[in-house]
C-alpha cells in the first residue's frame, strides 16, 4: 500500500511560492541564465519539501510549518536614515560602538553610505553587494552556490536561494589578514511586516584570516520574518572567527543558517549570541575538507516571555584528525522553550577523529522548558567523541553569597547568569567583542551592573 | 549594640533556635561556643537573611534597627557582615570584579561615592597585602580552586574592604593551619575598633587564643546556656560540652 500523499500546502506555504511568481522578474540576477536557473530549482526544492514540521528530526522540537501562519511581502529598501542612535538602539552600545569595517545591510539593501566598502578594499578585500554580484556571478561564486550539501535538502535553505535580495559577497585573497575585524549589521526597518532574505558569502583563500561578526537588530518594524543564510569557505591554513549577535524584536521570525566548509590546516571558530526574535531557529553546518583543522561552535542564548530559540549543528567529519568542540549554553526564563541538537558525523576514514559538544540550560521558572539532542553518528573506529547536556535552576546559595556582599537580588542574579553564559564567551578571539558580551545578561535583564 | 530577644527559628520545619537572648555592645567581641547542633551557624545565617531560615518568633535589633526586616543586602549596607565557614565557589564570577561590585553596592546603599578603579585597586592591593592575598589569587574565579586557607582570607578581605559595623564569624578556624589561622586572626584583630562589634562562633577554644574575646555564650539547644568571661572558653576547653547536649564530646 503506497501511503504518500501529496502533502496539503498550507497557506503561508502557499504564499513563499506566490512571493516568488510575484517577485521572479524583478529579483537581483533575473536576466542571469545562472541564477534564474539557480532560483528555479531552489523554489522546486521547496514545492517539493515544503515547510519544515515536527515530524522531520531535523525539526522536532520546532515546527515551523504550524509556527508561520502568513507570509510578510518582500521587502523594500527605503532608505531609512540610521544614525548612532538608531544603531544604539537596535543593537545595544556594546555592539553598536564595536570597532571594525562596518557593512551595513538594511532592509535588505547593502547601504553604500553607511558601509565602510572603500577603506576595506584599501585593506585587501574584495567586495560586491549580493545584488551586484548576481547580475554576472563570478565563476567561483557560480561554483559556491552550486555546491552539494544542505541545500538540496534544507526548505529554509532553498527558499533562501530562491528568494535572496541582499547580502555581501566577500573574498579574503591568498595570505591576507585583516587589521580590523568585519562586522556585517543586519537591520529591519520602520515600515510595515515583511520578509527579509539576505546571503553573505565569505570566501577565505589560503592563509587569509579575519574576524567577522553579524549583528542583526531591529530598528521597530512592527514584524519581520528573516531568512539568512551565510555560507563561509575556509582555504587551506585559512582562520575564520564567526560571531554572531542576534537582538531583533520579540515579533521576530528568525531562520538563520551557516553552512561552512573549511580545508586542511585551517581554523572556523563560530559563536552566536540571541536575545531576541519570538521564534528563532540557528543552523549551523560546518565540514571538514582536509586533515589537521579544528572548529570550535558555541554560543549562547537568554530568552524569556514565549520566546523559543533553537540552535541545530552538524559537523561532519569527512576526513581524518580533525577537531571540534561545542558549548552552548541557554538561560531561559517565563514560558520561553530552548532547544539544542548537535549532530555530529564521523565518516568512515575520519579516524582520530576528536568530538565534543556540551549544552547547559539555566532554568529561571518552572515553566521554561529545554530540549537537548546530541547525536553522534561514528562510523570510524579510532575516534574520541563525547558530548553531555545538564539543566538546572539558580543556585540559591550563591546567590545567598553575593546578597549577603551587599549585592541586591536584581544585580546578584544578573551576575550569576553572566557567569552561567560567560563560560563561553571565552571563545571568543576578540578582547573587544568578549568586553562587549560581558554586558549582555545585564542588558537582556535591564540592569545596571558594575 | 546588637539586641536578640527570645529568637525562634526553623529550618526545613525543625526548630533550631528556640528562644535565644543575646546582648552584644557596641565595640565588644563575644565568642559563641557549643556543641554541634547547638544552633551556633543558624544563628549566623539568620543574623545574615538567609532565606530558607525561618524566624517564628523574637527579635533582632542592631543600633536600634529591625534586622529582620531587612533584605540580605541591605543587611549589608547596615553594616552586618558574615564571614561564612564555607565560603561559596562561583565560577565565571572574577574575584576582583566581584569584590569592586561588592564594595560599590554597599558604598553606594551608604551614601558614599563609589570607588574609581584605579581608587579601587589600590585599595585592595594594601589591604590584600596585609592578609598575606597574592594579587594573582583575586584575577581568579571567586574561591575556585582556592586553598581553605586562602577562601577564609578572602572572606576577611571582603570583610575589611565592606567596613562593616557588625561582624559575624561562622567557625571562621574550620579547615585552617596553624599559620593560616594566625594571618585571619591577626586580620580580625586589626579590625577590632570602639564602633565596630564582633561576634565569632567556633566549636573550638583554638581561636580565641589568638581573637581575645570579651565575653563567652556557651548555646546548647538552641539557647544560650551560660556565658562568662575568657576563662569560659578555657574551661570548656579541659571539660568539653559535657552537661550541654553533647555526648560525643563528653565521652
Amino acid at each position: 500500500m503506497n501511503l504518500s500523499v501529496q502533502q496539503f500546502r498550507t497557506k503561508a506555504e502557499q504564499e513563499l511560492l506566490d512571493l516568488y511568481t510575484k517577485a521572479e522578474k524583478t529579483l537581483p540576477g533575473a536576466g542571469n541564465p545562472f541564477v534564474a536557473d539557480l532560483r528555479e530549482k531552489a523554489l522546486a526544492t521547496y514545492a517539493r519539501l515544503g515547510l519544515p514540521h515536527r515530524r522531520i528530526e531535523a525539526w522536532k522540537y520546532t515546527d515551523l510549518r504550524a509556527h508561520l501562519e502568513d507570509v510578510y511581502p518582500l521587502a523594500t529598501p527605503r532608505g531609512a536614515a540610521i544614525g548612532a542612535n538608531e544603531l544604539e538602539a537596535a543593537l545595544g552600545k556594546a555592539i553598536a560602538d564595536f570597532s571594525a569595517y562596518r557593512l551595513v545591510i538594511v532592509e535588505g539593501e547593502l547601504r553604500d553610505d553607511l558601509s565602510d566598502i572603500s577603506a576595506l578594499k584599501d585593506a585587501g578585500a574584495v567586495i560586491v553587494s549580493l545584488a551586484e554580484a548576481l547580475e554576472s556571478p563570478p565563476e567561483w561564486l557560480k561554483q559556491t552556490l552550486s555546491k552539494a550539501g544542505p541545500r538540496e535538502d534544507d526548505a529554509v535553505f532553498a527558499l533562501n536561494t530562491a528568494l535572496m535580495t541582499g547580502g555581501v559577497i566577500l573574498r579574503l585573497p591568498k595570505g591576507l589578514t585583516l587589521d580590523k575585524p568585519i562586522h556585517l549589521i543586519h537591520l529591519d526597518g520602520t515600515g510595515d511586516p515583511a520578509t527579509m532574505v539576505t546571503r553573505n558569502v565569505i570566501m577565505a583563500e589560503e592563509g587569509a584570516s579575519a574576524t567577522v561578526l553579524e549583528s542583526y537588530g531591529g530598528l521597530g518594524m512592527t514584524g519581520l520574518q528573516r531568512n539568512a543564510v551565510t555560507e563561509i569557505e575556509i582555504g587551506d591554513k585559512a582562520a575564520i572567527h564567526h560571531i554572531k549577535f542576534q537582538r531583533e524584536a520579540v515579533e521576530t521570525t528568525h531562520l538563520g543558517i551557516w553552512l561552512a566548509t573549511i580545508g586542511a590546516d585551517a581554523r572556523y571558530d563560530a559563536f552566536q549570541v540571541s536575545t531576541g526574535a519570538l521564534l528563532g531557529r540557528n543552523q549551523i553546518y560546518v565540514g571538514f575538507d582536509g586533515e589537521g583543522s579544528s572548529t570550535d561552535v558555541s554560543g549562547a542564548c537568554l530568552m524569556r516571555g514565549r520566546q523559543h530559540s533553537d540552535t541545530t549543528l552538524v559537523v561532519e567529519h569527512r576526513v581524518p584528525s580533525c577537531v571540534s568542540r561545542e558549548l552552548f549554553k541557554v538561560v531561559l526564563d517565563d514560558h520561553a522553550r530552548g532547544i539544542f541538537q548537535g549532530k555530529v558525523i564521523v565518516a568512515p576514514d575520519a579516524q582520530k577523529t576528536d568530538g565534543k559538544q556540551m549544552a547547559n540550560a539555566l532554568l529561571l521558572s518552572e515553566t521554561a522548558e529545554f530540549d537537548s539532542k546530541p547525536e553522534l553518528e561514528i562510523f570510524a573506529d579510532d575516534v574520541v567523541c563525547g558530548h553531555g547536556a545538564t539543566s538546572g535552576q539558580m543556585d540559591e546559595d550563591l546567590l545567598f553569597y553575593l546578597e549577603s556582599r551587599g549585592l541586591p537580588e536584581a544585580e546578584a542574579r544578573a551576575m550569576l547568569i553572566q557567569a552561567f553564559v560567560g563560560e563561553t564567551f571565552e571563545c571568543v578571539d576578540n578582547e573587544a567583542l568578549r568586553e562587549a558580551f560581558a554586558g549582555v545578561s545585564a542588558d537582556w535583564l535591564g540592569v545596571q551592573v558594575e | 549594640m546588637l539586641e536578640i530577644k527570645n529568637l525562634h527559628a526553623n529550618v526545613d520545619g525543625r526548630e533550631i533556635l528556640k528562644g535565644l537572648d543575646l546582648t552584644l555592645p557596641t565595640g565588644e567581641v563575644h565568642a559563641i561556643m557549643g556543641p554541634n547542633g547547638s544552633g551556633k551557624s543558624t544563628l549566623a545565617y539568620v543574623l545574615a537573611g538567609k532565606d530558607d531560615y525561618e524566624v517564628t518568633e523574637g527579635s533582632i535589633t542592631w543600633n536600634g534597627v529591625d534586622v529582620l526586616a531587612l533584605a540580605p543586602s541591605d543587611r549589608a549596607a547596615a553594616g552586618v557582615f558574615l564571614a561564612f565557614q564555607y565560603p561559596m565557589e562561583i565560577p565565571g564570577v572574577a574575584t576582583m570584579t566581584f569584590l569592586r561590585s561588592s564594595v560599590n553596592a554597599v558604598r553606594k546603599a551608604r551614601g558614599q561615592e563609589e570607588l574609581s578603579t584605579p581608587d579601587f585597586l589600590r585599595l585592595v592591593k594594601e589591604k590584600a597585602k596585609t592578609l598575606n592575598i597574592d594579587t594573582e589569587m583575586l584575577r581568579r574565579p571567586l574561591n575556585v580552586g582556592f586553598s581553605g586557607g586562602e577562601k577564609k582570607r578572602n572572606e576577611i578581605l571582603q570583610m575589611t574592604l565592606l567596613e562593616p559595623s557588625l561582624c559575624v564569624l561562622d567557625e571562621t578556624d574550620s579547615g585552617l593551619d596553624i599559620d593560616a589561622l594566625r594571618v585571619v586572626a591577626d586580620g580580625v584583630n586589626a579590625l577590632r575598633s570602639p564602633e565596630r562589634s564582633m561576634l565569632v562562633i567556633t566549636h573550638y577554644q583554638r581561636l580565641l587564643d589568638y581573637i581575645v574575646p570579651d565575653r563567652v555564650h556557651v548555646l546548647s539547644d538552641g539557647r544560650v546556656a551560660r556565658s562568662g568571661g575568657p576563662e569560659l572558653a578555657l574551661e570548656l576547653e579541659k571539660s568539653g560540652y559535657a552537661g550541654f547536649g553533647d555526648e560525643a564530646t563528653a565521652a
